[in-house]
């Protein structure tokens, strides 16, 4: 009985939900947005890329002086300038619009600055002046070293293939650090779209005055637990619906969204922190539903509950106002605050854990501090909802709702 | 209050329940018989919604036993309960044969079980037309009927009306009477609150007055009348109606007054006493004491028993 009804939950939970225009409306206008943006972004990229070209093809008149002797006048010249024997006078026929541009390069142009005079294009334009210029500068100091390779060297073009270890094993680096935030990112997208949800769950019985109904039905873990879980295929869904126009404009679009090209296959999958990622996931969301489930059995109306979404939202913030030192110093007393307080543990722990800092006790400690936490809290919230939605018009007093011990 | 012996279906037993520290039932003790329709009868604020709570697990007893078939209510049991709340709800987004299958579901019944009994009631009580509409848009009596309606799915063994007919005009009070009258053919037993003393000496096997938290009559109907002097006499008269032992002037005007009888003297004892006593009496007709007056004699003049209408 006590599956068939949770079942029974479950499914009118997800089914009323889904069936209802306003979700729909409220979960594709993302997907939608972002959907335009995709279209106006790819747009204005072809725009832009044909800007770059015409630009590119562009030609300015332009004259130069030299005080650094670095200037090459046959880079100079390929380009279309040519010296200037009057500096003033250059400024003066930029300033009237007889000339595009005059530069001039300092004694010293690696501690001075080169000062550039240019006719307003317009403000994308205008910074083809500098860039001429600079161009000017490298292609003639690169011409005086002589060796393209000491040159791109000097430049700091260099291709590095690093191998790092760990426990004698080679670590997988950035690599290894992105798949397990990945549970950072779906406990963030999980709470932020849920949060609500879950606060006003259990409300909507005590609005409509159905909780008597209810409790005489079902047994209210049974109800509390189907809500949970409804919620979270929710979640689900609304991921999905999120996720889908960036996966196509990322496979079908890539080139015209100027998307990098993420190569997953090297991705490290380290089963530890993945198991470790997982575990503090579940164990959040669990601590943090039955903490918004609790609140809302308290709260006579919406209105009220919201006051707590506030505060909730922004312990799962918090942390990442230390994220460098989560990420440099793990040791530090506000991060060993942050990874045991309850409200921030997830979000800190999942921090370290990506970053490799969070040892084995640590992640033991953590994980089962949430579980054993949100198994609690989930006790209350079923307690509250209760014996707490009965009072269908008054905040509960907690004093009262314990007081009635079985 | 002897331990029960036919296997009562709802048995409580020196029931006490404190909120903090108001006691709103003192000391309660009464049972409801398998398949008897029982009148749980009170004044606003007498306890009768806290009985039910407790009786149903929603509040913990501070003391005292309060049994369904032998043992606490559990939720599990839900679907052998059909229990109409005084605080209605559903939920009210929903359409209604959805909301009515989700309960029937709960309560035991396939989907397409629940279904199809759903669409059978709503034809029943002229609400075939409104199953896919959301229950916010029905007026307060239509929900009522749906409420009613998920109340009683699944034949239940205790039906529990907390002032059922509240908020009924009389066809659609005549259609739940019918409702509830065929559930009990059906077997059920019925629990009913109400206001309405006629409609429980209409229905009710045995009832309770509870008043202050504790009972103040129970017992069949007429065990009820005898504990409040049974009889009542209506008489029109000229002169003074003299005081007596045997009788309460419980109402008098210029020539018409109503005594209620306080021991078991016998009509024509007080009628001789009354001619001896040199009143001139024109009529004089004796009735059992009706449910209203014992209730306006328990509750006093404030509490009108009709007053939820």
């Amino acid at each position: 009985m006590g599956r068939h009804n949770l079942n029974t939950v479950i499914s009118f939970e997800v089914v009323r939900t889904l069936t209802k225009r306003r979700f729909w409306i409220a979960t594709l206008i993302v997907p939608v947005i972002i959907g335009i943006v995709i279209g106006l972004v790819s747009l204005s990229s072809a725009s832009t890329s044909a800007s770059v070209d015409s630009q590119k093809n562009a030609k300015f008149t332009f004259s130069y002086v030299d005080a650094s002797g670095i200037v090459n006048p046959a880079v100079v010249k390929a380009v279309g300038g040519t010296p200037a024997t009057d500096p003033a006078g250059a400024v003066a026929a930029v300033k009237a619009g007889k000339l595009d541009a005059f530069f001039d390069y300092p004694k010293n142009p690696a501690k001075q600055a080169t000062k550039v005079y240019g006719v307003d294009k317009g403000i994308f334009n205008d910074g083809k002046y500098g860039s001429v210029a600079t161009q000017i500068l490298v292609a003639s100091a690169q011409g005086r070293i002589g060796d393209a390779a000491l040159t791109t060297i000097v430049q700091g073009n260099l291709n590095i293939d690093s191998t790092t270890y760990k426990d004698g094993a080679v670590s997988g680096g950035i690599n290894g650090v992105i798949p397990p935030l990945l549970f950072l990112a779906i406990f963030y997208v999980v709470i932020l779209l849920l949060a609500n949800q879950m606060l006003t769950s259990t409300l909507e019985e005590k609005e409509n005055r159905v909780t008597e109904m209810i409790l005489t039905t079902l047994n209210p873990t049974t109800l509390v637990i189907g809500k949970v879980i409804a919620l979270f295929i929710v979640g689900v869904v609304q991921m999905v619906v999120f996720a889908l126009p960036v996966i196509l404009g990322y496979l079908f679009f890539r080139s015209s969204l100027n998307l990098p090209n993420f190569d997953i296959s090297h991705l490290t999958l380290s089963p530890g922190p993945m198991i470790v990622g997982f575990l503090l996931l579940v164990g959040g969301f669990t601590l943090f539903t039955g903490t918004l489930v609790a609140v809302g059995a308290i709260m006579p109306t919406a209105k009220e509950a919201g006051q707590i979404f506030g505060i909730m939202m922004a312990l799962i913030f918090v942390p990442f106002y230390v994220v460098a030192l989560v990420v440099s110093d793990p040791s530090a007393p506000i991060v060993q605050l942050f990874t045991y307080f309850p409200y921030s543990a997830p979000v800190t722990a999942m921090l370290r854990n990506g970053f490799g800092s969070l040892s084995v006790p640590e992640s033991i400690g953590v994980i089962v501090e949430l579980f054993v936490l949100g198994a609690v809290v989930l006790r209350i919230a079923v307690r509250l909802f209760r014996y707490g939605s009965i009072s269908y018009t008054s905040k509960v007093s907690l004093r009262t709702v314990f007081q009635r011990q079985k | 209050m002897e331990p029960p012996t036919a296997e009562p279906l709802v048995y409580i037993d020196h029931f006490r329940m404190d909120f903090g520290k108001t006691t709103v039932i003192r000391d309660l003790s009464f049972d409801i018989r398998r398949g008897e329709t029982f009148g749980f009868l009170g004044s606003n604020g007498s306890g009768k919604t806290t009985t039910i709570r407790a009786l149903l697990g929603i509040y913990q007893p501070t003391a005292g036993i309060l049994h369904i078939d032998g043992r606490p209510f559990q939720p599990e049991d839900g679907n052998r309960l059909g229990y109409l709340p005084e605080e209605r709800g559903l939920y009210k987004k929903e359409a209604v044969i959805d909301t009515m299958t989700y309960f029937g579901r709960l309560k035991g019944l396939g989907k397409h079980a629940a279904t199809a009994w759903s669409l059978d009631y709503l034809e029943r009580v002229g609400l075939a037309d409104k199953a896919k509409t959301r229950l916010d848009k029905l007026s307060g009596g239509q929900q009522q009927k749906v409420q009613l309606g998920v109340t009683i799915m699944n034949q239940p063994e205790l039906l529990i009306l907390d002032e059922a007919t509240k908020g009924f005009d009389p066809v659609n009070r005549r259609l739940l009477m019918d409702i509830i009258e065929d559930q009990k053919k059906a077997g059920a037993t019925v629990m009913m609150v109400t206001h309405q003393m006629q409609e429980a000496e209409r229905l009710c096997d045995r009832v309770i007055l509870l008043k202050d938290g504790a009972a103040e009559a129970y017992g069949t109907i007429p065990e009820v009348q005898d504990q409040f002097g049974g009889t009542m006499i209506r008489m029109t008269y000229s002169g003074t109606i003299p005081k007596s032992p045997h009788y309460d002037i419980t109402s008098q005007e210029t020539s018409y007054a109503e005594l209620t009888l306080t021991d078991k003297t016998d009509e024509a004892v007080i009628l001789r006493d009354l001619v001896d006593a040199g009143v001139l009496v024109r009529s004089f007709t004796t009735s059992k004491i009706s449910l209203e007056d014992i209730f306006i004699q328990v509750y006093g003049d404030e509490n009108s028993p009709a007053e939820d209408n």
